[in-house]
């Protein structure tokens, strides 16, 4: 009995999907495994369940060396027979579900239609899957680790956010797009940027300029920074997701191009900093492929209040989740031991107030441009 | 109903003093005025005393007055305040007695209660028992003159302990009708009826019998009766149900001016708690509109004869001594001591005597005011055994939970009957009994109830009706019901259209009245329901102190709680401390609130259980559906991952018992931690516990 489904999926494997990729066949190996791991749970009466591996704070090491965050080895136990995890248990038997359909299929699909895809009601009751996408995505994240699977090798990709400008060429799907000759909106950062499918064809930039959302990249596009400076701007909405990172990675690795941040003066434009440079908690197993170690702070810095003597008016007040935010940025391990950083962090909270880059505006609309970074880099004046 | 029990007015009938109530107070000042200067004392019902007058002129004025014209001025001292209360304590004080009666003759007591319309605001009411009867010559006194009884001179436990009497009723009706009260009574199978119409002269207290030329006529026994009841055209029922003749029994008849409406302090409500409180009894309802109503005995058994017993010197009142002390036949006042006292020996008796400074061999009625005082301060001081307790005879926990069953539907009963305890020197016991559950009272009215209570209803707003309609429904459910039905706030009920009642009926039976509802409290003393007077009263106080919450019960700081509860509070005693001569509420004793505290808390405790216990079951059967709703999810997407779906209800199958083996560990859990479980098992073996098993409304979850 028990050799008999791995017999069956032994036959599948040969018989179905002829023409899998040695990538997509590994994938599809952890996930008979999980599934064959339920049948003999059950053969033997026991109580199926996942080790999950943790994706907390106390499950992150930071490595010196390597200058990045490193997942740990605790492992959380998802159990079927758990009145608190038998839904999450068999989410993450649906997204397995929905993944290995993908593989078959040879398609790709976002984290919204998967959730779709695997969205229905229950037989016999009035209960939903998924209540919402927001409950599927950190099952697929909780599906990557446990398979140790990346998204695109499970065939899933999220919405594209960020954008890049500048003296590069890269093929995309067969296409070379010219990231000097993309206009106002510039090329728009796919999710999967794995070099099988984007390859970097031609660069003559010496650096690039990570801003970090979509108007301040506006204004440096408008402004043609890049040209000027012989450089490529990138921004990554906010927290940028896992694509943008990868092309930074990438430029910073394959190209050797030095990355400097400009962002926003409070916890959040810390932390996005620090997601950049040494990978982020939730996603410490992705470190290894998207961390930018020598990335640089160019600002905004909390010593811009008094240096560009900047109005009131565009001061906006800590509030009380943005003074704990910080305290638990500055304690985080990669922080705690850089000196400038403390102080940074020390002297926004003295000030008891954050900066927008927009904030620089106040001064004039090209400010940033014309002025400010263009002094940062010729001081070198930066945070490491 | 027997002579010795028709009527019960306490003390003074001997011109005795004692106990303040507002009538002893006007007579003994009458009397008082008698012999000294009047001052201005305020004297209730005497002639208006002007000032700058003579004492003799005032004299003139000053003349006796009979207990009768008092109480005919008075009468809301005696329930009479108005005519639909008039209605109820008439009925109330006729079933009383006859329930008393009954029982002291040992007889399973069956009642009829007819009542009939004869004009816009007039109503004839027949009571007729199937108790001992009353000999010829009592008849006229006890319907026709008020404070003769058999109850006021002894302690022991009755219904009609301070009662007014039937006579007052019967007094009520000839005052506002000018009807005599008709009574026929028959004591036994060989014995004629005895027919008697009589009214009250008020100056003399006195009867007067109109009919048989002042004589009354006599109705012949057997086969002639019928002929005989005919010809004087009494009512009477002469078999009952079973058809079997009534050997015995009484029929009063009045008519008075009267106003007929059911809802709360309706008789409909005081004859379905008579029933609870008295599963023995049968009780027959005839309403004006013959509308049949019967309260079907529970129990077959009558309850234990209380026995009579001796006031307990920590319970006596000055005023009461001194009256002994002249009363008494004893020679010493040691013997008067022991003999008149419970628990007072002679060695006690020794002491008080010592203790009092007095001789033991003085003759009691040489006693002064000076001796009494002393002695009744030694009395109060002494050490003394509490009195006995066997006077009083409890309705017991089974007989409660009967009679809550028959007539409050529920899913769950407890009763508990506390051990009897004293207060100020009287005996007294604290029974308990709770409902849980079931349908409230606005959910049972059938539409054509409800639109003849909304063509009786005086109330202003349709909030006001259904608040002052049904117990247990509170505002806030009463605003649910009028929004469910798209109500303005201020619709007046009375001028609902067919259809709109229709609504009204519809939204009253599908709004979950369970939240708004508050907690229906049913009060007793001495088997006699309480329905006035509710916040008023030491039971629904000490309810309220009560802390519910602790039994998984919602309540508000000091208010009641809520839910479909109701709860039933008896106190039986010799003597139950009212807090006026209204018989509406009980006082506030320490010693009283504290038992009924412990009553209501154990009844309250084994509520607390059963309702924690169902939310156990309840969790329990949602664990084992979480577990089953997703197994069916987890065996497709593993088939499907496998591409073995052929297997894939072997998986599920597999799955299943696993999740059975899984919910049974947790199971036995709960049977080995123990004390829960064992609660559990306690409430079924619990004799003073009722469990109505509740018909699921089909599995649909």
């Amino acid at each position: 009995m028990a050799k008999k489904p791995k017999k069956n999926a032994g036959e599948k494997k040969a018989a179905k999907p002829t023409d899998l990729s040695p990538r997509d066949k590994k994938t599809l190996g952890s996930l008979v495994t999980v599934a064959v791991d339920v049948v003999e749970a059950a053969q033997k009466k026991r109580d199926p369940q996942l080790a999950i591996p943790l994706r907390a704070l106390s499950n992150v090491k930071f490595n010196k060396t390597k200058r990045m965050i490193e997942m740990g080895s605790a492992k959380n136990a998802r159990q079927l027979f758990n009145l608190n995890q038998a839904k999450s248990y068999m989410q993450s038997l649906l997204v397995a579900k929905g993944c290995k359909q993908l593989i078959y299929d040879n398609k790709n699909c976002s984290l919204r239609s998967l959730y779709y895809m695997l969205k229905h009601t229950i037989a016999g009751t009035k209960e939903e899957t998924f209540a919402g996408q927001e409950e599927c995505d950190p099952i697929i994240e909780d599906m990557e680790v446990t398979l140790n699977a990346l998204r695109e090798e499970l065939h899933l990709f999220a919405e594209n956010r960020g954008n890049i400008a500048g003296p590069i060429v890269v093929t995309d799907k067969g296409f070379d797009i010219d990231c000097a000759r993309m206009g106002s909106a510039g090329y728009s950062i796919p999710s999967i940027m794995e070099p099988d499918r984007i390859q970097f064809k031609k660069c003559t930039a010496d650096f690039v300029l990570h801003v970090e959302k979509g108007t301040v990249w506006n204004r440096f596009n408008e402004d043609e920074f890049w040209k000027k400076h012989n450089c490529l701007i990138t921004h990554g909405m906010g927290q940028p997701p896992r694509g943008v990172r990868r092309m930074l990675y990438r430029l910073n690795n394959e190209l050797k191009l030095p990355v400097y941040c400009l962002l926003d003066n409070d916890p959040w434009g810390y932390y996005i900093y620090s997601v950049i440079k040494q990978g982020s908690i939730n996603l410490a197993f992705e470190s290894t492929r998207m961390a930018v170690p020598d990335a640089k702070f160019i600002g905004i810095r909390s010593m811009d209040v008094d240096r560009y003597q900047l109005s009131d008016s565009v001061k906006i007040k800590l509030n009380d989740t943005d003074i704990k935010r910080a305290n638990q940025v500055r304690n985080y391990p990669w922080f705690k031991d850089k000196k400038p950083w403390q102080k940074e962090v020390e002297t926004m909270l003295a000030n008891g107030i954050k900066l927008e880059v927009e904030a620089l505006t106040s001064k004039s609309l090209s400010f940033v441009t014309e002025t400010y970074v263009p002094a940062r880099l010729k001081d070198k004046d930066w945070l490491d | 109903m027997p002579a010795q029990s028709r009527k019960a007015k306490p003390e003074k009938k001997s011109g005795k003093s004692s106990k303040s109530k507002p009538e002893a107070d006007a007579v003994e000042a009458k009397a008082a005025t008698n012999g000294e200067a009047p001052t201005a004392e305020p004297v209730p019902k005497a002639a208006p005393a002007k000032r700058r007058s003579t004492a003799e002129k005032m004299a003139e004025g000053q003349r006796d007055i009979s207990v009768s014209e008092f109480f005919a001025k008075n009468r809301h001292l005696l329930g009479f305040d108005n005519p639909r209360k008039a209605l109820l304590t008439t009925v109330k004080e006729a079933v009383d007695n006859s329930l008393d009666a009954c029982e002291e003759a040992g007889i399973l007591p069956e009642i009829w209660v007819h009542l009939e319309q004869t004009g816009p605001t007039r109503f004839k009411i027949g009571i007729q028992d199937n108790g001992p009867g009353i000999v010829k010559k009592q008849i006229p006194l006890i319907f026709g003159k008020l404070l003769y009884g058999s109850k006021f001179h002894r302690l022991r436990m009755s219904r009609g302990q301070q009662g007014i009497g039937i006579s007052a009723a019967g007094m009520y009706g000839v005052l506002t009708t000018g009807k005599p009260v008709k009574i026929i009574s028959k004591i036994g199978k060989k014995h004629p009826a005895h027919y008697y119409e009589i009214q009250i002269n008020t100056k003399t207290n006195d009867p007067e019998i109109l009919n048989g030329k002042g004589e009354g006529v006599d109705i012949a026994s057997g086969a002639k009766m019928q002929a005989d009841l005919e010809k004087h055209k009494v009512e009477w029922v002469a078999v009952n149900d079973a058809g079997e003749e009534l050997e015995s029994g009484t029929r009063v008849t009045i008519e008075l001016e009267a106003i007929y409406k059911r809802g709360r302090g309706s008789i409909d409500e005081y004859l379905e708690q008579t029933a609870i409180a008295n599963p023995h009894v049968r009780i027959h309802f005839k309403d004006s509109e013959n509308n049949e109503r019967l309260f079907e005995r529970s129990a077959t058994t009558l309850p234990p004869e209380p026995k009579e017993i001796k006031p307990h010197p920590y319970g006596i009142e000055l005023g009461r001594l001194i009256a002994m002390l002249k009363d008494t036949r004893e020679t010493t006042l040691s013997a008067f001591l022991s003999s008149s006292f419970s628990r007072v020996s002679s060695g006690a008796a020794k002491k008080i005597c010592d203790a009092a400074k007095v001789s033991t061999r003085m003759s009691p009625s040489k006693a002064g005011r000076h001796e009494a005082e002393e002695l009744f301060k030694a009395l109060q001081e002494a050490k003394l055994p509490p009195p006995a307790t066997d006077c009083i005879s409890p309705i017991g926990e089974e007989l409660l939970l009967k009679g809550l069953h028959q007539v409050v539907p529920g899913e769950f009963y407890a009763a508990a009957t506390r051990p009897p305890a004293v207060y100020r020197g009287n005996p007294f016991q604290i029974e308990a009994a709770l409902a849980f559950g079931g349908s409230p009272a606005a959910q049972r009215v059938s539409l054509d109830a409800l639109t003849e209570l909304l063509s009786q209803s005086d109330a202003r707003t349709l909030r006001q009706f259904l608040t002052s309609n049904f117990a247990g429904l509170g505002s806030d459910a009463a605003d649910k019901i009028i929004a469910e039905a798209e109500f303005g706030a201020r619709q007046s009920p009375g001028k609902l259209k067919k259809d709109e009642i229709a609504k009204l009926h519809e939204a009253m039976r599908s709004v979950n009245l369970d939240d708004g509802q508050t907690m229906n409290v049913l009060r007793y003393a001495n088997r006699v329901p309480l329905q006035f007077q509710l916040s008023a009263c030491a039971i629904t106080q000490t309810i309220m102190q009560t802390n519910w919450r602790s039994y998984g019960i919602t309540q508000s700081r000091n208010a009641l709680p809520s839910g479909p509860i109701s709860l039933m509070v008896h106190i039986a005693s010799v003597w139950v401390p009212f807090t006026s001569e209204s018989k509406e509420a009980v006082a506030s004793y320490p010693e009283i609130q504290k038992e009924i505290r412990l009553a209501i808390q154990t009844v309250g405790r084994k509520l607390g259980m059963f309702l924690r216990r169902r939310l156990e079951v309840k969790a329990e059967g949602e664990r084992r559906n979480v577990f089953l709703r997703y197994l069916g999810e987890v065996a497709d997407a593993v088939s499907d991952i496998r591409d073995a779906e052929d297997q894939r209800d072997e998986l599920y199958n597999q799955l299943l018992e696993v999740a059975k083996k899984k919910t049974a560990q947790a199971d036995a859990k709960y049977d080995n931690r123990g004390k829960k479980i064992e609660d559990a098992d306690d409430l079924e073996n619990d004799k003073s516990v009722l469990i109505i098993p509740r018909e699921e409304p089909a599995a649909a979850k």
